[in-house]
């Protein structure tokens, strides 16, 4: 059994997607029996949880298909191109709102009247 | 109706393998411990204290003296060299497994893009079919590095880590008390029920180093 990959399936599942939704929501919900020292499968599970969460707001406001849960080719390459294309989006406009920064070599102070 | 019950007995069976393996995954992420049974006896693997830590440590710097002062121990880039004068190129296969990785994230991208623009499920499945051919390949790949740098020092070193680790994290239930099973590292290395060792190793990795 491939332990990624039903940590994966547990993380998209109704139950925990809710799960996740009321525990950021509401103080004394807790996803785990422990609230610190972590396991790694833990941190990875939270991981996931998140990443589902993204796609499913993004299924939900019907910028794609539900069927990118169906594979995890799918949702892997679809948060992958996601993170890309926000990193992208970010740094274009960085560039734009630090143009006022770009100084020119030439200054046109104005005359003195 | 023939076909028709074997088609709703399929999805069933389907169904229940998917509440079990739920059920698996709940209990590798419902504490920062994984309990199993073994032989109708009850184990727990669990995360190591701060003294288990310190005692990791010291057993990891002792097998490190050992492994430094044995000559006939190389260290990874030398058994590279070496395996190179015997014509295995061990870096010509890490070069291809970083150009199939490169591929990977590329049609990924690709792929992602294309979700986003919900095109068809010919392209999608086209460029499904690709990465996981890429995937493959670089598997191939990895096992035959795994394998042709088993013996390195780092890898000889890593591999007494996960030991100890396994050795130090491995709980039995015990008249309804958890105790440590192995008291002795020495006990653990003469045990001889290797299923259950094998066992226990795969989840103190999936506890502490996945």
């Amino acid at each position: 059994m491939n332990i990624y990959q039903s940590i994966a399936n547990l993380a998209k599942s109704t139950k925990y997607q809710n799960l996740f939704l009321a525990a950021k929501e509401i103080n004394g919900v807790n996803l785990f029996n422990n609230n610190l020292d972590f396991s790694k499968i833990q941190e990875l599970f939270l991981c996931y949880l998140y990443n589902f969460d993204i796609i499913n707001k993004d299924i939900i406001t019907d910028k794609i298909s539900k069927h990118v849960l169906d594979d995890e080719i799918y949702w892997e390459s679809y948060m992958l191109w996601r993170k890309d294309f926000k990193y992208k989006k970010g740094k274009q406009q960085d560039s734009k709102s630090n143009l006022h920064l770009v100084t020119s070599k030439k200054i046109n102070f104005p005359k003195k009247v | 109706m023939e076909n028709n019950r074997k088609a709703e007995a399929e999805k069933i069976v389907k169904e229940m393998n998917e509440d079990k393996d739920l059920l698996f995954a709940e209990n590798l992420i419902r504490d920062n411990k994984i309990e199993f049974e073994y032989e109708d006896k009850k184990y727990r693997i669990r995360l190591l204290t701060i003294a288990e830590k310190n005692e990791l440590e010291r057993l990891r710097t002792k097998k490190f003296g050992q492994l430094i002062q044995d000559k006939d121990i190389l260290f990874e880039k030398d058994l590279i060299k070496v395996l190179k004068e015997r014509g295995i190129d061990v870096d010509a296969i890490n070069d291809e497994i970083k150009k199939l990785d490169a591929e990977e994230i590329s049609l990924q991208v690709k792929l992602g893009e294309s979700i986003s623009k919900n095109e068809g499920e010919i392209i999608l499945k086209s460029y499904k079919e690709q990465i996981e051919e890429l995937r493959k390949r670089k598997a191939m790949l990895n096992t035959q590095k795994t394998l042709l740098l088993r013996f390195s020092f780092e890898n000889q070193l890593l591999n007494y880590v996960s030991m100890v680790i396994t050795y130090l994290s491995l709980d039995e239930l015990k008249d309804g008390t958890w105790q440590r099973m192995f008291s002795t590292l020495e006990d653990f290395e003469n045990y001889d029920n290797g299923n259950l060792i094998n066992k226990a190793a795969i989840y103190s990795m999936t506890l502490q180093y996945i």
